[in-house]
Protein backbone atom coordinates (compact mmCIF):
# COMPACT_ATOMS: atom_id res chain seq x y z
CA UNK A 1 0.00 0.00 0.00
CA UNK A 2 2.85 2.52 0.88
CA UNK A 3 4.79 1.49 -2.24
CA UNK A 4 1.49 2.20 -4.16
CA UNK A 5 0.68 5.45 -2.52
CA UNK A 6 4.28 7.20 -3.06
CA UNK A 7 4.26 5.55 -6.63
CA UNK A 8 1.11 8.00 -7.31
CA UNK A 9 2.82 10.96 -5.64
CA UNK A 10 5.81 10.26 -7.71
CA UNK A 11 3.49 10.37 -10.78
CA UNK A 12 1.37 13.26 -9.70
CA UNK A 13 4.48 15.05 -8.36
CA UNK A 14 6.04 14.76 -12.36
CA UNK A 15 3.33 15.99 -14.00
CA UNK A 16 3.17 18.04 -16.97
CA UNK A 17 2.94 21.72 -17.34
CA UNK A 18 -0.59 23.59 -16.15
CA UNK A 19 -1.75 26.91 -17.15
CA UNK A 20 -0.05 29.55 -14.84
CA UNK A 21 -0.66 32.81 -14.24
CA UNK A 22 2.69 34.74 -16.15
CA UNK A 23 2.83 37.42 -13.68
CA UNK A 24 3.17 39.88 -16.23
CA UNK A 25 2.86 43.70 -14.85
CA UNK A 26 1.24 46.56 -16.75
CA UNK A 27 3.93 49.35 -16.59
CA UNK A 28 3.25 52.53 -15.30
CA UNK A 29 2.19 54.69 -16.45
CA UNK A 30 0.41 52.91 -19.03
CA UNK A 31 2.32 53.28 -22.56
CA UNK A 32 -1.01 52.58 -24.38
CA UNK A 33 1.69 50.87 -26.74
CA UNK A 34 -0.61 47.32 -26.94
CA UNK A 35 -3.78 47.89 -27.58
CA UNK A 36 -7.23 46.42 -28.34
CA UNK A 37 -7.09 48.50 -31.81
CA UNK A 38 -3.23 47.78 -32.66
CA UNK A 39 -3.07 43.96 -31.44
CA UNK A 40 -5.67 42.57 -29.22
CA UNK A 41 -8.36 42.71 -32.17
CA UNK A 42 -6.43 40.62 -35.00
CA UNK A 43 -4.95 38.52 -32.21
CA UNK A 44 -8.00 37.51 -31.07
CA UNK A 45 -9.73 37.15 -35.16
CA UNK A 46 -6.38 34.95 -36.13
CA UNK A 47 -6.05 32.84 -33.38
CA UNK A 48 -8.93 32.49 -31.06
CA UNK A 49 -12.54 33.68 -32.91
CA UNK A 50 -12.63 30.65 -34.53
CA UNK A 51 -14.26 28.52 -31.59
CA UNK A 52 -14.27 31.63 -29.12
CA UNK A 53 -16.83 33.85 -30.51
CA UNK A 54 -20.65 34.19 -29.09
CA UNK A 55 -22.28 33.89 -32.07
CA UNK A 56 -21.03 30.07 -31.83
CA UNK A 57 -23.79 27.88 -29.97
CA UNK A 58 -22.46 25.54 -27.32
CA UNK A 59 -22.61 22.34 -29.72
CA UNK A 60 -20.39 24.48 -32.32
CA UNK A 61 -17.70 25.30 -29.69
CA UNK A 62 -15.07 22.75 -30.47
CA UNK A 63 -14.87 22.63 -26.58
CA UNK A 64 -14.62 26.56 -25.99
CA UNK A 65 -16.52 27.01 -22.18
CA UNK A 66 -19.24 29.32 -22.78
CA UNK A 67 -18.60 32.98 -21.23
CA UNK A 68 -15.46 32.96 -23.17
CA UNK A 69 -15.97 34.88 -26.00
CA UNK A 70 -13.36 37.29 -27.77
CA UNK A 71 -15.04 38.94 -30.77
CA UNK A 72 -15.25 41.91 -28.31
CA UNK A 73 -13.52 43.93 -26.13
CA UNK A 74 -15.83 43.16 -23.19
CA UNK A 75 -15.95 39.36 -23.28
CA UNK A 76 -11.73 39.48 -23.17
CA UNK A 77 -11.76 41.68 -19.96
CA UNK A 78 -14.11 39.22 -18.38
CA UNK A 79 -11.67 36.40 -18.75
CA UNK A 80 -8.18 38.02 -19.44
CA UNK A 81 -6.80 35.89 -16.30
CA UNK A 82 -7.80 33.17 -17.69
CA UNK A 83 -5.93 34.30 -21.31
CA UNK A 84 -3.05 35.08 -19.62
CA UNK A 85 -2.59 31.55 -17.86
CA UNK A 86 -3.73 29.88 -21.22
CA UNK A 87 -1.91 31.52 -23.88
CA UNK A 88 0.60 34.45 -22.57
CA UNK A 89 4.51 34.36 -21.99
CA UNK A 90 6.00 36.33 -19.14
CA UNK A 91 7.91 36.44 -16.51
CA UNK A 92 6.25 33.61 -14.31
CA UNK A 93 5.40 31.48 -17.22
CA UNK A 94 5.02 30.28 -20.66
CA UNK A 95 1.85 29.09 -21.87
CA UNK A 96 1.14 27.60 -24.93
CA UNK A 97 -1.88 25.74 -24.07
CA UNK A 98 -4.23 27.36 -26.65
CA UNK A 99 -4.51 28.16 -29.46
CA UNK A 100 -4.65 23.91 -29.48
CA UNK A 101 -3.26 21.27 -32.01
CA UNK A 102 -5.99 21.53 -34.22
CA UNK A 103 -8.43 24.35 -35.37
CA UNK A 104 -11.72 24.35 -37.72
CA UNK A 105 -11.25 26.16 -41.07
CA UNK A 106 -14.28 28.30 -40.42
CA UNK A 107 -15.73 29.24 -36.77
CA UNK A 108 -18.13 26.53 -35.65
CA UNK A 109 -16.85 23.70 -38.30
CA UNK A 110 -15.13 20.53 -37.92
CA UNK A 111 -10.76 20.59 -36.83
CA UNK A 112 -10.14 20.35 -39.88
CA UNK A 113 -6.81 22.59 -40.05
CA UNK A 114 -3.64 22.69 -37.95
CA UNK A 115 -4.19 25.73 -35.57
CA UNK A 116 -1.98 28.76 -36.41
CA UNK A 117 0.29 29.43 -33.77
CA UNK A 118 1.39 32.97 -32.23
CA UNK A 119 4.90 33.55 -31.54
CA UNK A 120 6.54 34.02 -28.36
CA UNK A 121 6.93 37.38 -28.69
CA UNK A 122 3.23 37.45 -30.06
CA UNK A 123 2.14 35.89 -26.15
CA UNK A 124 4.51 38.24 -24.57
CA UNK A 125 2.84 41.17 -25.90
CA UNK A 126 -0.78 39.36 -25.45
CA UNK A 127 0.34 39.24 -21.68
CA UNK A 128 1.35 43.04 -21.15
CA UNK A 129 -1.75 44.07 -23.43
CA UNK A 130 -3.97 41.92 -20.54
CA UNK A 131 -2.42 43.19 -17.76
CA UNK A 132 -3.13 46.72 -19.13
CA UNK A 133 -6.44 46.55 -20.45
CA UNK A 134 -8.82 46.05 -17.60
CA UNK A 135 -7.39 49.02 -15.96
CA UNK A 136 -7.89 51.21 -19.04
CA UNK A 137 -11.36 53.55 -19.40
CA UNK A 138 -14.23 51.83 -21.28
CA UNK A 139 -17.65 52.53 -21.96
CA UNK A 140 -18.94 49.41 -20.78
CA UNK B 1 -21.63 -12.63 6.08
CA UNK B 2 -22.70 -13.03 2.42
CA UNK B 3 -24.30 -9.64 2.98
CA UNK B 4 -21.04 -8.18 4.21
CA UNK B 5 -19.08 -9.66 1.54
CA UNK B 6 -21.41 -8.38 -0.88
CA UNK B 7 -21.26 -4.87 0.45
CA UNK B 8 -17.39 -4.84 0.79
CA UNK B 9 -16.89 -5.68 -2.97
CA UNK B 10 -19.39 -3.56 -4.02
CA UNK B 11 -18.55 -0.33 -2.39
CA UNK B 12 -14.97 0.14 -4.24
CA UNK B 13 -15.99 0.78 -8.15
CA UNK B 14 -18.74 3.39 -7.70
CA UNK B 15 -17.31 5.17 -5.04
CA UNK B 16 -14.05 5.31 -6.63
CA UNK B 17 -15.16 6.74 -9.97
CA UNK B 18 -16.43 9.90 -8.18
CA UNK B 19 -13.98 10.74 -5.64
CA UNK B 20 -16.15 9.60 -2.68
CA UNK B 21 -13.60 10.08 0.57
CA UNK B 22 -15.71 8.11 2.84
CA UNK B 23 -15.90 4.29 3.51
CA UNK B 24 -15.47 2.53 0.12
CA UNK B 25 -13.82 -0.99 1.70
CA UNK B 26 -14.14 -2.29 5.05
CA UNK B 27 -11.97 -5.16 6.88
CA UNK B 28 -13.87 -8.15 6.07
CA UNK B 29 -14.38 -10.85 8.93
CA UNK B 30 -12.36 -13.53 8.03
CA UNK B 31 -9.00 -13.51 9.66
CA UNK B 32 -7.01 -14.69 5.91
CA UNK B 33 -7.02 -11.99 2.94
CA UNK B 34 -9.56 -11.83 0.54
CA UNK B 35 -9.37 -10.26 -3.18
CA UNK B 36 -11.80 -8.96 -5.44
CA UNK B 37 -11.96 -7.01 -9.23
CA UNK B 38 -14.42 -5.54 -10.65
CA UNK B 39 -14.95 -3.22 -13.48
CA UNK B 40 -17.94 -0.24 -13.40
CA UNK B 41 -19.41 1.44 -16.59
CA UNK B 42 -20.72 5.20 -16.08
CA UNK B 43 -22.92 7.28 -18.60
CA UNK B 44 -23.33 10.85 -17.51
CA UNK B 45 -24.84 14.14 -19.07
CA UNK B 46 -23.71 16.97 -17.57
CA UNK B 47 -24.64 20.89 -17.68
CA UNK B 48 -22.57 23.31 -15.88
CA UNK B 49 -21.81 26.90 -16.42
CA UNK B 50 -19.26 26.79 -18.89
CA UNK B 51 -19.50 23.38 -20.55
CA UNK B 52 -22.57 21.08 -21.64
CA UNK B 53 -21.96 17.21 -23.18
CA UNK B 54 -22.13 14.03 -21.54
CA UNK B 55 -19.71 11.12 -20.74
CA UNK B 56 -19.07 7.89 -20.64
CA UNK B 57 -16.24 5.86 -18.62
CA UNK B 58 -15.02 2.50 -18.00
CA UNK B 59 -13.55 1.88 -14.16
CA UNK B 60 -11.70 -1.34 -13.43
CA UNK B 61 -10.92 -1.45 -9.71
CA UNK B 62 -9.38 -4.28 -7.39
CA UNK B 63 -9.79 -4.86 -3.96
CA UNK B 64 -7.80 -6.27 -0.73
CA UNK B 65 -8.78 -6.81 2.64
CA UNK B 66 -7.49 -8.80 5.54
CA UNK B 67 -9.04 -7.97 9.11
CA UNK B 68 -9.69 -5.03 9.97
CA UNK B 69 -7.89 -3.65 6.87
CA UNK B 70 -8.43 -3.03 3.58
CA UNK B 71 -7.29 -1.71 0.00
CA UNK B 72 -8.43 -0.53 -3.51
CA UNK B 73 -7.34 1.15 -6.11
CA UNK B 74 -8.87 2.11 -9.37
CA UNK B 75 -8.15 3.87 -12.89
CA UNK B 76 -10.66 4.98 -15.14
CA UNK B 77 -10.74 5.61 -18.82
CA UNK B 78 -13.37 7.72 -20.50
CA UNK B 79 -14.95 9.26 -23.58
CA UNK B 80 -16.02 12.52 -22.80
CA UNK B 81 -18.28 15.10 -25.03
CA UNK B 82 -18.24 18.82 -24.04
CA UNK B 83 -19.00 21.89 -26.11
CA UNK B 84 -19.16 19.71 -29.56
CA UNK B 85 -15.80 18.48 -28.86
CA UNK B 86 -15.04 14.02 -28.03
CA UNK B 87 -11.91 13.59 -26.29
CA UNK B 88 -10.76 9.92 -25.46
CA UNK B 89 -8.66 9.64 -22.05
CA UNK B 90 -7.73 8.30 -18.33
CA UNK B 91 -9.14 9.63 -15.23
CA UNK B 92 -7.04 10.26 -11.88
CA UNK B 93 -5.58 7.09 -10.69
CA UNK B 94 -6.93 6.25 -7.53
CA UNK B 95 -5.79 4.28 -4.00
CA UNK B 96 -7.78 3.67 -1.08
CA UNK B 97 -6.19 2.62 2.23
CA UNK B 98 -8.78 1.67 5.73
CA UNK B 99 -8.70 0.54 8.84
CA UNK B 100 -11.83 -0.45 11.15
CA UNK B 101 -11.15 0.63 14.48
CA UNK B 102 -14.21 0.20 16.40
CA UNK B 103 -16.57 -3.04 15.44
CA UNK B 104 -18.83 -4.95 17.45
CA UNK B 105 -22.72 -4.36 18.60
CA UNK B 106 -23.46 -4.38 14.27
CA UNK B 107 -21.60 -1.01 14.43
CA UNK B 108 -18.39 -0.36 13.15
CA UNK B 109 -16.28 2.74 12.55
CA UNK B 110 -12.89 3.75 11.38
CA UNK B 111 -10.59 5.84 8.93
CA UNK B 112 -9.73 5.95 5.31
CA UNK B 113 -7.13 7.93 3.10
CA UNK B 114 -7.63 8.13 -0.28
CA UNK B 115 -4.85 9.60 -2.55
CA UNK B 116 -5.14 10.42 -6.46
CA UNK B 117 -2.51 11.29 -9.03
CA UNK B 118 -3.11 13.13 -11.69
CA UNK B 119 -3.43 10.84 -14.93
CA UNK B 120 -6.09 13.02 -16.17
CA UNK B 121 -5.51 16.01 -18.39
CA UNK B 122 -6.51 19.09 -16.42
CA UNK B 123 -7.05 20.67 -19.43
CA UNK B 124 -9.64 18.58 -21.24
CA UNK B 125 -11.59 17.77 -18.04
CA UNK B 126 -10.31 14.16 -17.40
CA UNK B 127 -8.01 15.05 -14.18
CA UNK B 128 -7.63 17.63 -11.64
CA UNK B 129 -3.98 18.35 -12.66
CA UNK B 130 -2.46 17.74 -8.95
CA UNK B 131 -2.24 14.63 -6.68
CA UNK B 132 -5.48 15.15 -4.12
CA UNK B 133 -5.34 13.99 -0.61
CA UNK B 134 -8.82 12.61 1.16
CA UNK B 135 -8.48 11.53 4.60
CA UNK B 136 -12.08 10.19 6.02
CA UNK B 137 -13.89 8.43 9.11
CA UNK B 138 -16.55 6.52 8.90
CA UNK B 139 -19.09 4.46 10.82
CA UNK B 140 -21.64 1.98 9.60
CA UNK B 141 -24.55 0.05 11.70
CA UNK B 142 -25.71 -2.95 10.42
CA UNK B 143 -28.70 -5.49 11.13
CA UNK B 144 -29.92 -8.55 9.21
CA UNK B 145 -32.57 -6.19 7.77
CA UNK B 146 -29.79 -3.64 5.72
CA UNK B 147 -27.15 -1.31 6.81
CA UNK B 148 -26.85 2.28 7.47
CA UNK B 149 -23.45 4.09 6.67
CA UNK B 150 -22.46 7.52 7.02
CA UNK B 151 -18.59 9.26 6.16
CA UNK B 152 -17.37 12.13 7.04
CA UNK B 153 -14.02 13.60 5.37
CA UNK B 154 -11.78 15.79 3.75
CA UNK B 155 -10.19 16.48 0.35
CA UNK B 156 -7.46 18.74 -1.00
CA UNK B 157 -4.93 19.15 -3.99
CA UNK B 158 -1.75 18.58 -3.34
CA UNK B 159 0.15 21.73 -4.96
CA UNK B 160 -0.93 24.50 -7.70
CA UNK B 161 -3.50 26.52 -5.61
CA UNK B 162 -3.19 29.50 -7.51
CA UNK B 163 -3.57 27.77 -10.64
CA UNK B 164 -7.36 26.22 -9.32
CA UNK B 165 -8.13 30.12 -8.07
CA UNK B 166 -11.49 31.06 -9.66
CA UNK B 167 -11.90 28.05 -11.67
CA UNK B 168 -14.57 26.53 -9.84
CA UNK B 169 -14.28 22.50 -9.75
CA UNK B 170 -12.78 20.14 -10.88
CA UNK B 171 -12.91 17.57 -13.88
CA UNK B 172 -15.85 17.43 -15.85
CA UNK B 173 -15.90 13.48 -15.25
CA UNK B 174 -15.39 14.16 -11.22
CA UNK B 175 -16.54 17.02 -9.93
CA UNK B 176 -14.11 18.28 -7.29
CA UNK B 177 -13.20 21.62 -5.58
CA UNK B 178 -9.19 22.34 -5.02
CA UNK B 179 -10.27 21.77 -0.85
CA UNK B 180 -13.23 20.62 0.73
CA UNK B 181 -15.30 18.60 3.24
CA UNK B 182 -16.86 15.81 2.57
CA UNK B 183 -19.82 13.52 3.63
CA UNK B 184 -22.03 10.73 2.53
CA UNK B 185 -24.68 8.88 3.90
CA UNK B 186 -26.21 5.52 2.50
CA UNK B 187 -28.72 3.39 3.65
CA UNK B 188 -29.67 -0.28 2.28
CA UNK B 189 -32.03 -3.03 2.57
CA UNK B 190 -32.59 -7.02 1.95
CA UNK B 191 -35.11 -7.31 -0.22
CA UNK B 192 -34.22 -11.08 -0.64
CA UNK B 193 -31.31 -13.12 0.13
CA UNK B 194 -29.56 -12.10 -3.17
CA UNK B 195 -31.09 -8.81 -3.57
CA UNK B 196 -30.90 -5.44 -2.19
CA UNK B 197 -31.83 -2.25 -2.47
CA UNK B 198 -30.56 1.13 -1.08
CA UNK B 199 -30.49 5.32 -1.44
CA UNK B 200 -27.84 7.32 -0.68
CA UNK B 201 -27.11 10.96 -0.50
CA UNK B 202 -23.46 12.58 -0.84
CA UNK B 203 -21.84 15.93 -1.26
CA UNK B 204 -18.88 18.41 -0.76
CA UNK B 205 -18.63 22.02 0.53
CA UNK B 206 -15.61 23.82 -0.46
CA UNK B 207 -12.81 25.56 1.90
CA UNK B 208 -12.45 28.79 0.42
CA UNK B 209 -13.36 29.20 -3.62
CA UNK B 210 -15.48 26.55 -4.69
CA UNK B 211 -18.74 24.43 -5.83
CA UNK B 212 -20.78 22.97 -3.02
CA UNK B 213 -22.28 19.97 -4.45
CA UNK B 214 -25.09 17.28 -3.49
CA UNK B 215 -25.40 14.12 -5.70
CA UNK B 216 -28.30 11.34 -4.45
CA UNK B 217 -28.75 8.25 -5.70
CA UNK B 218 -30.98 4.97 -5.88
CA UNK B 219 -29.23 1.62 -6.59
CA UNK B 220 -30.25 -2.39 -6.43
CA UNK B 221 -27.33 -4.80 -5.94
CA UNK B 222 -27.51 -8.91 -6.52
CA UNK B 223 -25.21 -11.06 -6.02
CA UNK B 224 -24.88 -14.54 -7.69
CA UNK B 225 -22.25 -17.25 -6.76
CA UNK B 226 -18.68 -15.06 -6.53
CA UNK B 227 -20.46 -12.38 -9.01
CA UNK B 228 -21.48 -9.03 -7.48
CA UNK B 229 -23.56 -7.11 -9.62
CA UNK B 230 -25.46 -3.30 -8.95
CA UNK B 231 -26.76 -1.11 -11.25
CA UNK B 232 -27.05 2.54 -9.56
CA UNK B 233 -28.62 5.73 -10.82
CA UNK B 234 -27.78 8.70 -9.58
CA UNK B 235 -29.01 12.51 -10.21
CA UNK B 236 -26.63 15.84 -9.38
CA UNK B 237 -29.30 17.46 -6.70
CA UNK B 238 -26.59 20.93 -6.28
CA UNK B 239 -23.69 22.34 -7.96
CA UNK B 240 -24.17 20.66 -11.32
CA UNK B 241 -22.07 17.74 -10.98
CA UNK B 242 -24.02 16.10 -13.66
CA UNK B 243 -27.57 15.97 -14.67
CA UNK B 244 -27.81 12.54 -14.30
CA UNK B 245 -25.48 9.30 -14.39
CA UNK B 246 -26.12 5.78 -14.69
CA UNK B 247 -23.27 3.29 -12.99
CA UNK B 248 -23.51 -0.48 -13.65
CA UNK B 249 -20.82 -2.41 -11.52
CA UNK B 250 -20.02 -6.10 -11.20
CA UNK B 251 -17.00 -7.93 -9.24
CA UNK B 252 -15.43 -11.00 -8.52
CA UNK B 253 -14.35 -12.07 -4.86
CA UNK B 254 -11.94 -14.60 -5.01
Amino acid sequence: MKTIILALLIVGCGGGDSPTPTETVCPSPDPQTVTYDNFGQTFMADYCTQCHASTLPRAQRNGAPLFHDFDDLIGIVQVANHIDEQAGVGPAASNHFMPPERCPETPGGPLAIDCPQPTDDERRQLAEWIACEPDRPHTF
Amino acid sequence: MVKLALALVMAPAVAMAEHQHGMVAGGAEEPGSSFAAGISLVAATYDTMEYGGEYQGIVPAARWSRGRFAAAASFGMYRLEKNGLRRYGAGDAMVHGQATIVRGHGLEGGVALAVSAPTGDRQEGLGMGHPMAMPAAYGRWRTSAGSVDASFGYGRAIGGESQHAGHGSGPLVDPMNFQELTFTTSGELVLARQLRTGARLSGAMPVGDGTTRVIGGVRVLWTEGRVDTAFEIQAGLAGDPFTVRGVVETALRF
